[in-house]
């Protein structure tokens, strides 16, 4: 356990990319989505109105602008992280194992950043102007019951992904992440062939724990492509 | 004594490449070992081994009775930082200095502060950007901050001048008294460092070509050196390690020692013979590499000759 907790504490050891850099980006998108919609309110559109609200709320920014941030952060803690763990004495299991704690840790503090935000926005009538920032369909329009597991959700499976692509690195260097990459890409093609013909029943049927079963299953997929690559890895 | 590394016939493969070649040494507790050899010969693949950072493909390493390859005990017990040791993107040093002690139970923060002052490790500058002695540097400091009973020097100080060189071997020899510990160093500076080690192991083309007590080292090998015939007429019949000629002279190393009939013989032929200092031995050692066998012999032919002195 405590050498678990001492790869966690490896990775917080660079608080301001840990901690920092993430409300940093999110402080970007809310500048950047206010602009939009002061954009949108020069050309004609009127706050609070239905056209006005549906527009706002189809803004996906806050999520995907995070992505790539947490994707290369999950890629770094193996990538670079993993040899200076294993030259400090952390053995390949509890790198593993701290990974995943820190993914969740990670996790968590977004989780209360973006649900303390939103209801920031909700109390403030989306902060006395009409602006929807954080109150978006993608992440669940404004219900902190949807929001929490979709934010703990993604930014877990995006930090386990980035984790699984470095691990790959660390163990098979550049053909490693193509090779995944090329899976999945294949991957996700059959499953489309295969779902195609039921899409309308899908659709149809479609709840949201169905994502939240994805995201896990994408998790536990992404820790197992960091450990296995990792307990063979020869750091050179 | 007791060994706190032991190498057992260990073989290391990599695809076609062979590393390590049933490799097999002891270090005993408490000693300075030094690891010598030609670039290529296998001291890092040994190494990384030792620190359980690789696995044997055959044979058995074992750090102080464990197989180091995860075994969490022995890992917090073993300090190896790679000549090339990759740091954390954005790593400054007041990073590594705020993580090492949460791994290294034995970290010592005021040798850790007399080593970044004397060395002037710099405190903003990110790792990635820091010179080649001053990333020797931080690796000094966390090997010997670290206080690990099995501490691991792997080229130490490349790029290292000579008053960081000299602040790195006070330091150590004086830590080294007050908290004794199995130090296992690999160097090129071998006339520089030959007064550290207690015993000194040899490796060529991944095999062990001479494993000793560094004064035993001194009588594994002579050079014989003068007017290339006469040498030539010396050498006969002994196991010839390296020879070097310029014009008609020539200077040859062999194996055995300095005894009464050589040395008649070559008072007589007007030739020179001295003891191989510990640097020629290793430097006739790597102009040997691909003769495996004769190495072989000749570490037998030692270990006999070790085993005979024993039973005496």
């Amino acid at each position: 356990m405590n050498a678990i907790t001492s790869v966690v504490k490896l990775h917080l050891n660079r608080r301001v990319v840990a901690l920092l850099v993430p409300l940093f980006i999110v402080a970007v998108v809310v500048v950047i989505s206010i602009l939009i919609s002061l954009l949108f309110l020069r050309g004609g559109s009127v706050p609070g109105s239905t056209v006005w609200v549906n527009a706002s709320r189809s803004n996906t920014g806050m999520l995907f602008s995070l992505a790539g941030f947490l994707v290369s952060m999950g890629v770094a803690s193996a990538a670079t992280t993993f040899p200076f763990a294993l030259a400090l004495g952390a053995t390949r299991r509890a790198f593993t194992l701290g990974t995943l704690a820190w993914n969740i840790l990670q996790a968590a503090y977004l989780t209360v950043v973006f649900a303390v935000l939103t209801l920031l926005e909700l109390a403030t009538g989306h902060w006395f102007a009409g602006f929807y920032i954080f109150d978006i369909t993608i992440l669940g329009a404004g219900d902190l019951a949807k929001l929490i597991p979709i934010v703990f959700l993604s930014v877990l499976a995006l930090l386990s992904v980035g984790g699984a692509f470095g691990a790959s690195w660390v163990r098979f260097g550049a053909r490693g992440p193509q090779v995944i990459a090329a899976v999945a890409a294949i991957l996700i093609i059959v499953g489309l062939i295969i779902a195609l013909p039921s899409a309308s029943v899908l659709i149809a049927n479609f709840a949201l724990w169905w994502l939240a079963v994805a995201g896990v299953v994408l998790v536990v997929i992404a820790m197992v492509g960091i450990w296995l690559p990792l307990r063979t890895a020869t750091v050179r | 004594m007791t060994a706190a590394i032991d190498i057992r016939a260990v073989t290391r493969t990599y695809g076609h490449a062979t590393a390590l070649d049933n490799v097999s040494f002891r270090v005993p507790e408490g000693s300075i070992c030094g690891l010598f050899g030609s670039n290529g010969a296998g001291k890092t693949t040994v190494m990384s081994i030792i620190a359980g950072h690789d696995r044997p493909s055959s044979g058995e390493a074992l750090v102080l009775g464990d197989t180091p390859f995860e075994h969490e005990v022995t890992g917090q017990r073993i300090s190896f930082i790679r000549d090339n040791q990759r740091y954390p993107d954005n790593y400054q040093l007041k990073h590594v200095l705020r993580i090492a002690p949460e791994f290294a139970p034995d970290w010592s923060a005021e040798v850790a502060a007399e080593l970044v002052e004397g060395f002037r490790i710099p405190a903003k500058t990110p790792i990635k950007k820091f010179s080649r002695g001053q990333l020797s540097a931080v690796a000094i400091v966390l090997g010997l901050a670290s206080r690990a009973p099995v501490t691991l020097f792997d080229e130490p100080y490349l790029g290292l001048d000579v008053g960081a060189r000299t602040l790195f071997y006070d330091v150590l020899l004086r830590d080294y008294g007050r908290h004794p510990r199995t130090i296992l160093l690999s160097t090129h500076l071998i006339d520089e460092s030959e007064s550290l080690f207690d015993r000194v192991v040899i490796l060529n083309a991944g095999r062990v070509a001479v494993d000793c007590d560094r004064d035993e080292a001194r009588e594994l090998a002579v050079v014989i050196s003068g007017a290339a015939d006469a040498v030539g007429r010396l050498t006969a019949g002994r196991t010839v390690l390296q020879t070097r000629a310029i014009g008609s002279l020539s200077s040859v190393t062999v194996t055995g020692i300095a005894d009464e009939a050589l040395l008649a013989d070559a008072r007589r032929a007007g030739v020179q013979v001295e003891s191989a200092s510990l640097q020629q031995l290793v430097a006739a050692y790597g102009a040997t590499a691909g003769n495996a066998a004769e190495h072989t012999d000749h570490q037998s032919t030692r270990t006999t000759q070790q085993k005979e002195a024993a039973a005496a």
